[in-house]
């Protein structure tokens, strides 16, 4: 390390500028195509919608646009449509990702014992990993089905309205489907980071006297949250930007009470052709997100434990 | 204690450059007289599957005892030790802690204290909430709480540290923390599984001597399980050695040393180790000797009777480095192998004809040896007789 020190010094004083600034090219340079991909991928696609978000659709194709400024921005994120999608979007989340990361420590935790075949489990519970999103939603909207729905059957709602067409169970069946969507990729996450938790440490603390739930949390719970909180953080961006389940199994109804965020939005660009309004929507959701997950930055920041 | 030449002065020097832990804070450690209890073992085997970690196995730790479990890597040592705790269950075989049986007693439940090797310190805890923990594991009141690990941490220095986590402490700072984490509750035992392993050699003269320090004032009850049978010999008021998982004995540091019950005992206590000669009983020059590569041992009267008695040919004696000198008139041929200079004295590596290396010990004013050089040996000092079948102890000769 010395020797490569006083080299470089030397070097450095022969010529002293040519090398910082031949280094910084270099580096410029294998940024470069990353650069342009993002350029040309995320960040003029960003820019554009936004300025499209100043205009207002025209009621017909093919007649032009109209430049109204922040006018539209204010109109559409005031309006009762927007906040409703907010808020069962946000209600969408709240059913999906603490309880998705609960099942996926628990499942992870049964599939952590040494037992006999618990690779079988393992296996089963990392199954849905496997699974599309439209995959698993074709399955539950065939067992849902109110007149041949396995589901329905049990549920006792044979015939008539299906859970699906409830106003008030569509949102918790399409979360349903959700937490089991991602419960593999929890379950796979939860058990690599449980792995990690080296078994001493649960042996002292049963040694010095602590009940099982005590080691769950004083112990297992600490040593998880880099994992919980990453968690966290991809799920509620996922739960934002849903949209698989709601299109194959609701459609945004009944009487829009599944219709989220992104599915509005997909509604407004492609089916109605409002894309000014859309792009209102889209830099909506970049912006709650963004937000969102600093807040989430802020408040794990002193609750997650890193190891060195 | 009189020990042997080679331990007594490693205990003086590691007594002297030791800081003493403060009388005061330990006359208040929250630990009453009378709260340590016995530990034992009865007829316990523990088999993984076809593999037997530990055969009927019987030792108890009277309460208040300083008892080092002693032996090999894989011998079974900490095994027991988890046995103790209630990590493991015994396949067959009694635990039992005060007298009172708990082996259906959860680990949580048999207050006990351990000490792990890696000292197994709660990473997202600071150095006082791991000593705390096992308070609050016991729902004892937070005010208490404080005082105690306020109380502990002043006794093993700590105090400046509770704030700290304990990957901001070194290897020395992390062995206090959790030997204060096992000391704030009282338990009726403490479990120590190689607890010094982790720490460099001058940190580990003085953790053991305040461990001892600790057991001399505060009425615990130590297992303490060690391969390093310096720690044994210094720290423990009796010394079990197991191999293999079978206890091989249970004696104190000198008798182990003085009376090893076994060839292995014999070879596994002492650094640099004894030396097992096997040879044949032969009648020269009106004396029985014991025929060995190079020449020949010497039996002392109880020794002669002894192999006459059994009427042994073949014969296994076992001499400690002291027990061999330089002499011109030695009845041994041997060549210097190996000279390692340990500041106070010399160990010195002879190659016996047949291949076999013998170590002596000698002063360190005695003039230095060339590797390759012809020397005699003499047996100058205490001959062991062991039996040549099964490698028992069968007489110590005095010369």
């Amino acid at each position: 390390m010395g020797a490569r020190h006083r080299a470089r010094g030397a070097h450095a004083r022969q010529r002293p500028q040519s090398r910082p600034l031949r280094k910084a090219g270099a580096a410029y340079l294998f940024v470069l195509p990353a650069l342009v991909a993002f350029g040309v991928f995320v960040f003029y696609p960003l820019v554009k919608t936004a300025y499209l978000g100043f205009f207002t659709s025209p009621p017909a194709p093919n007649l032009p646009s109209h430049y109204v400024g922040l006018t539209q921005y204010r109109a559409v994120l005031s309006s009762s449509d927007f906040l409703d999608s907010l808020w069962r979007t946000v209600q969408f989340v709240l059913y999906t990702v603490p309880a998705g990361i609960v099942l996926g420590i628990g499942l992870a935790m049964l599939a952590n014992q040494r037992l006999a075949g618990i690779r079988i489990f393992r296996t089963i519970y990392s199954s849905t990993v496997a699974t599309s999103a439209a995959v698993a939603a074709v399955i539950f909207f065939t067992l849902l089905n109110p007149q041949v729905g396995l589901l329905s059957y049990w549920l006792g709602r044979k015939g008539g309205s299906g859970v699906l067409q409830s106003s008030s169970l569509a949102l918790p069946a399409v979360s349903v489907v959700t937490i089991w969507q991602n419960i593999g990729f929890t379950f796979i996450l939860m058990s690599a980071a449980l792995q990690s938790v080296p078994d001493d440490l649960l042996e002292a603390a049963r040694v010095d006297g602590a009940s099982s739930w005590l080691r769950f949390r004083s112990v297992t719970i600490p040593l998880l949250s880099p994992m919980i909180f990453f968690t966290t953080i991809v799920g509620v961006i996922g739960g934002f930007q849903s949209f698989g389940q709601i299109d194959i199994l609701t459609q945004g109804g009944p009487n829009n009470h599944t219709l989220l965020l992104i599915y509005d939005l997909y509604q407004q660009a492609f089916k109605y052709d409002n894309t000014g309004y859309a792009a209102v929507l889209s830099v909506a959701l970049f912006g709650i997100l963004l937000l969102l997950t600093f807040m989430q930055f802020w408040f794990f920041q002193r609750r997650v434990f890193y190891a060195r | 204690m009189t020990s042997p030449p080679g331990n007594s002065t490693e205990i003086d020097s590691s007594r002297a450059d030791f800081t003493p832990v403060t009388d005061k804070a330990l006359a208040a450690l929250p630990l009453e007289r009378g709260a340590a209890s016995s530990v034992a073992l009865e007829g316990i085997t523990k088999s993984y599957g076809p593999v037997t970690a530990i055969r009927d196995l019987t030792l108890e730790a009277r309460a208040g005892e300083f008892l080092v479990l002693l032996g090999p890597s894989g011998c079974g040592k900490t095994t027991a030790l988890r046995l103790v705790a209630g990590l493991e269950d015994p396949t067959s075989g009694t635990v039992r802690i005060g007298g009172r049986v708990v082996n259906d007693v959860d680990a949580k439940d048999r207050d006990v204290a351990m000490v792990f090797q890696s000292y197994a310190l709660y990473p997202h805890l600071s150095v006082g909430r791991n000593i705390e923990f096992p308070l609050r594991a016991r729902q004892v009141p937070a005010s208490q709480r404080r005082q105690l690990v306020a109380t502990v941490a002043e006794s093993l220095r700590l105090e400046q540290l509770l704030d700290r986590k304990p990957a901001q402490l070194s290897g020395g700072q992390r062995q206090r923390v959790a030997l204060a984490r096992a000391i704030v509750r009282r338990p009726r035992a403490f479990l120590m599984d190689e607890p010094l392993s982790n720490l460099d050699a001058q940190l580990r003269v003085q953790m053991r001597a305040e461990l001892v320090e600790l057991h001399t004032r505060v009425d615990i009850t130590i297992l303490y399980v060690t391969h390093d049978q310096v720690e044994a010999m210094t720290m423990g008021q009796r010394i079990a050695i197991l191999n293999e998982g079978v206890l091989q004995q249970l004696d104190t540091p000198e008798a182990v040393y003085r009376r090893p019950a076994n060839a292995f005992v014999a070879g596994f206590v002492g650094s640099p180790p004894m030396n097992i000669l096997r040879g044949r009983a032969v009648a020269e020059d009106d004396a029985l000797w014991v025929a060995v590569p190079g020449g020949r041992v010497g039996l002392s009267p109880p020794l002669v009777r002894a192999v006459e008695d059994r009427a042994l040919r073949e014969v296994v004696v076992g001499l400690r480095p002291e027990a061999l000198s330089l002499d011109p008139n030695g009845t041994i041929a041997a060549a210097v192998s190996l000279v390692e200079l340990v500041g106070h004295e010399q160990h010195v590596a002879l190659r016996l004809p047949g291949g076999q290396l013998v170590w002596i010990r000698m002063g360190s004013e005695a003039p230095r040896m060339r590797t390759g050089q012809d020397v005699r040996i003499a047996a100058t000092g205490t001959v062991h007789l062991f039996d040549p079948q099964t490698g028992n102890l069968i007489e110590v000769g005095n010369e």
